[in-house]
């Protein structure tokens, strides 16, 4: 028993039954005691001299292993507003600017400032559409934080790998987070060296990574990758051979491409300023190998759906009349429903011309007038927007559904016009969606609309809400 | 006469409980107030409560004692302490003590208001609070030597009740900071198996305040100022800054600690001379809800100043007057090792072993694993553990393993609690 703990039990007990031991204190504060008094007293002197010395007396703590330093981030730290403007998003205050905050400070090149980064990281942990920008922004602190925490692991995945350095290792018995990374690198600098790989590994690779990292293709896709598709059309698991169909579909003048083009020019006849279509009269085994869905959602003929995919999936180049085919009258199909189909085909291949002319041609289901204004040019969506009512667009809901589809951040004419569209609505809630959908997309150069001079009135409306933000936002550009 | 006005701190101090204090807080409007004044040595007014008539509250501050219409029977009942809040802030005017005093004060025999500028009466009215704190150092240390010589493992059941008894009873005998240190004690009580130790190293160090008030007239004057200000004596501001031992720097603030608790916010700045690598410590309270006074300087500024410094064995508590220069940023200075930072501690404790909090400055630190928790360790490889109740994490992003510069509060038991570390020549301020 050391002295400390035989003061401790003498205390525990009381002095009227046992007496303090004293001798195996240590000498200097021994020497301090007077051993002639009351026994409770000296315990009590005992107690606060033993104390003070083992306070005093506590040695540092060795024989510590220090973590290995990250690399040095050479970018600057950024200005002290735009550090508070980022402090009030993570407690907060218009975190929904964090992703473009974010993405403008990379961009400038400035360095997030560090003692942000494990806030930044656990927003990301929930949210992954963050996590690249943060990886971006703690730059080699990323690599490092999430070594030192396994919760912000994600952090190491968006690494920068060093281009000239692939580790065929990596390939053969990495993670499958390191696999996908160096599959996509390989395939940057050498998509057929990248494809080769996975071919070579395919017998080997589970249904879900086959699926998965088929999907990594589609970056650099050219004709050179057309067999290999052709034969994983082939393939035991279901979802790969959807994989493998997509992105044959967006092969131009792959076989696949050609037999949907036999497939639905079979079915299509122009007669007289009539499209007269003829549903397909069976369903094949080669269909089925193409990827098509024999059977019908409920409420849909077997025919009508076979025919709905095929449109779907046939390239535009099918239509010898390009988009004049939209201005024939449609027999024996519905119209609606045709341009429906078509519309997949024209997002899928990014068609500006086909998607206006489906805008101009009415009435379409609001998801996709979305996706088609998407695919516009920026200089053509301001009027595509201002048209919408044409295109069946009736309502602020669906409205608002539109543009929130187009990505952030809008051309400056078509944000112009739905602040303009803004400033004379009514305070209600009808427009509090669109609000903040324009709130993130407004660009840069229209930041100072005359809407944010407008008084935003003491209560918190949408239209408060709006010129706040949009306020935050033209001040993060002059502080970043 | 001229009293000095108290803190808030010292006023909800007095508050018999946590329901008091804040309800005096709720009162320390002038709205609810009437015929306030104070003349230096009892404070007065009329506080409208929920009945017709105004309860008339009156505050001794010599004693201290307090009168209140109210039917209340707490002592000091929310009246008093909303008025001695509304005093302590500077809002009841100097005015000649009414009529009603002496009824409401009764039956305590009271000079007469000619007579409060007599030195006889002050000083004998100063011996009196010297014989009321004493008595109570008195009961005190006789209540622990009989708890030793019982056994502590009686206090098991009832020891956090009688413990904060005994606090409250040397608030009565103005030693309120014995009284902190016995509801410390009785936090300790129960508390893991550990706690007897916790509980005798607690109460040890009660009794050596007890024993060392029990002979101030032997000890080196410095020593009896620190035992003084352990017991609960509050110097006033003024006698500081009059009489107080001044040194003029450019002081680097090395960071702050905001405590909040139910009854106040606590705000403590540590600064360290530049030229004269002094430690200091700047205290400001505030009521709960309400905000704190400016800072001398954010953390990492270097604020030229002159410093007056309370008395004590280890004098760091002080009042800044800052000077006409504008604080700069960015200054270079020395920081220290883990050594030199343990030194300073264990020189500070040999000469005030009551001393809770030391100010280090270390250069050149990087983050260790430390069983669950973590380190900082310096070039020499000796390293301090982080406290457990900080958030290690935008330390160790700032450094990212580099070596760093860091300012921290060190406890022995508790660790170090980082406040600032710098990032290149930006101070970072730390959660």
């Amino acid at each position: 028993m050391t002295g400390w703990e035989e003061l401790v039990a003498a205390a525990l007990l009381g002095t009227d039954r046992r007496p303090p031991g004293v001798d195996s204190l240590p000498g200097a504060v021994r020497e301090r005691l007077d051993a002639d008094a009351d026994p409770a007293r000296l315990l009590l002197d005992a107690a606060a001299l033993s104390a003070t010395y083992r306070r005093a007396g506590r040695p540092a703590l060795r024989d510590l292993e220090p973590l290995p330093a990250a690399p040095a981030d050479h970018r600057p730290a950024p200005r002290t507003g735009a550090s508070r403007g980022l402090a009030g998003m993570l407690e907060g205050r218009h975190r929904t600017v964090l992703p473009e905050w974010l993405a403008v400070l990379t961009d400038r090149g400035w360095r997030a400032p560090p003692e942000h980064l494990p806030a930044l990281a656990d927003l990301a942990r929930t949210r992954p559409e963050l996590r690249e920008l943060v990886s971006r922004a703690a730059g080699p602190r990323a690599a490092w934080l999430a070594a030192a925490n396994p919760d912000w692991s994600f952090l190491a995945e968006h690494e920068h790998e060093p281009v000239d350095q692939p580790d065929d290792e990596v390939w053969l018995h990495g993670t499958p987070p390191q696999r996908r990374r160096w599959l996509t690198g390989t395939r940057r600098r050498d998509p057929d060296a990248a494809r080769e790989a996975l071919a070579a590994s395919w017998p080997t690779e589970s249904a879900t990574d086959r699926a998965d990292l088929l999907t990594l293709l589609a970056q650099g896709l050219s004709a050179a990758d057309e067999e290999f598709l052709e034969a994983v059309l082939d393939d035991r698991a279901r979802a790969v051979r959807f994989a493998a169909a997509s992105l044959l579909q967006r092969l131009p003048g792959s076989a696949y491409q050609h037999r949907m083009t036999e497939r639905v020019r079979g079915c299509l006849t122009v007669r007289e300023h009539v499209l007269e279509v003829s549903l397909p009269p069976a369903f094949d085994e080669s269909m089925r190998r193409d990827c098509l869905d024999p059977n019908p959602p409920r409420g849909t003929g077997e025919r009508a759906w076979w025919l709905r995919q095929l449109v779907e999936a046939a390239p535009l180049a099918s239509y010898e009349l390009g988009p004049e085919l939209l201005d024939l009258r449609v027999d024996g199909y519905d119209a609606g429903q045709l341009r429906a189909a078509l519309a997949t085909a024209v997002v899928r291949e990014g068609s500006a011309r086909w998607a206006l002319a489906l805008l101009e041609h009415g009435p379409l289901p609001v998801e996709r007038i979305a996706k088609l204004v998407a695919v516009l040019p920026p200089a053509d969506q301001a009027a595509a927007v201002a048209g919408l009512r044409k295109a069946g667009v009736r309502t602020a809901e669906q409205f608002t559904l539109v543009v929130s589809a187009l990505p952030a951040p809008w051309p400056a004419d078509l944000a112009t016009a739905i602040l303009d569209l803004l400033s004379q609505a009514t305070i209600d809630d009808t427009w509090s969606k669109l609000a903040s959908a324009a709130a993130r997309a407004t660009p840069y150069e229209v930041l100072t609309h005359p809407i944010t001079g407008k008084p935003p009135g003491e209560e918190y409306t949408w239209h408060r809400r709006l010129i706040e933000t949009l306020t935050f936002r033209r001040a993060m550009y002059e502080e970043l | 006469m001229t009293e000095d006005r108290w803190s808030a701190a010292q006023v909800l101090a007095l508050a018999p409980d946590a329901a008091a204090a804040r309800a005096g807080q709720g009162l320390a409007s002038a709205a609810v107030w009437s015929a306030t004044g104070t003349s230096g040595r009892a404070v007065w007014g009329r506080c409208q409560g929920s009945r017709a008539t105004p309860y008339q509250v009156v505050a001794e501050l010599d004693g201290p004692a307090y009168r209140c219409s109210c039917p209340s029977r707490k002592s000091p009942c929310k009246h008093v302490l909303g008025l001695l809040l509304l005093w302590s802030a500077g809002t009841v005017p100097p005015a000649d003590e009414p009529d009603w005093l002496p009824e409401a004060t009764a039956p305590r025999q009271r000079a007469r208001t000619g007579e409060l500028a007599d030195p006889e009466a002050a000083r004998q009215r100063a011996a009196r609070r010297a014989d009321r704190v004493a008595a109570g150092v008195i009961e005190l240390d006789s209540w622990l030597t009989d708890q030793v010589r019982r056994g502590l493992s009686g206090l098991e059941q009832q020891g956090y009740t009688e413990l904060g008894r005994l606090a409250a009873r040397m608030v009565d005998a103005q030693a309120p900071g014995l009284a902190g240190s016995l509801r410390r004690a009785a936090a300790t009580v129960g508390r893991g198996h550990g706690w007897p130790g916790d509980l005798l190293q607690e109460l040890a160090m009660v009794h050596l305040a007890t024993a060392a008030h029990a002979r101030l007239d032997e000890l080196p004057a410095p020593l009896a100022e620190t035992v003084r200000s352990r017991i609960g004596r509050t110097v006033p501001t003024a006698s500081v800054l009059t009489g107080g031992e001044r040194l003029t720097d450019d002081w680097l603030v090395l960071g702050q600690v905001v405590e909040i608790d139910e009854r106040l916010t606590a705000r403590r700045l540590w600064l360290r001379g530049t030229t004269t690598g002094r430690p200091a410590l700047v205290l400001s309270f505030a009521p709960a809800g309400q905000s704190l006074d400016a800072p001398a300087g954010a953390p990492g500024a270097v604020v030229p100043a002159t410093l007056s410094f309370y008395p004590g064995a280890v004098p760091l508590r002080a009042l800044v007057t800052p000077a006409e220069e504008a604080p700069s940023y960015g200054a270079r200075w020395a920081a220290g090792t883990v050594t030199d930072a343990l030194t300073g501690y264990a020189e500070a404790l040999a000469a005030d072993p009551w001393l809770e909090r030391w100010p280090v400055l270390l250069g050149d630190v990087r983050p260790a694993r430390y069983g669950d928790g973590w380190a900082l360790v310096d070039a020499a490889g000796n390293g301090l553990p982080l406290s457990d109740g900080t958030d290690p994490w935008p330390l160790l992003s700032v450094g990212a393993g580099a070596g760093l510069t860091v300012a921290g509060e060190w406890n022995d038991r508790y660790g170090l609690r980082p406040m600032t570390c710098w990032d290149g020549d930006r101070a970072v301020v730390l959660p």
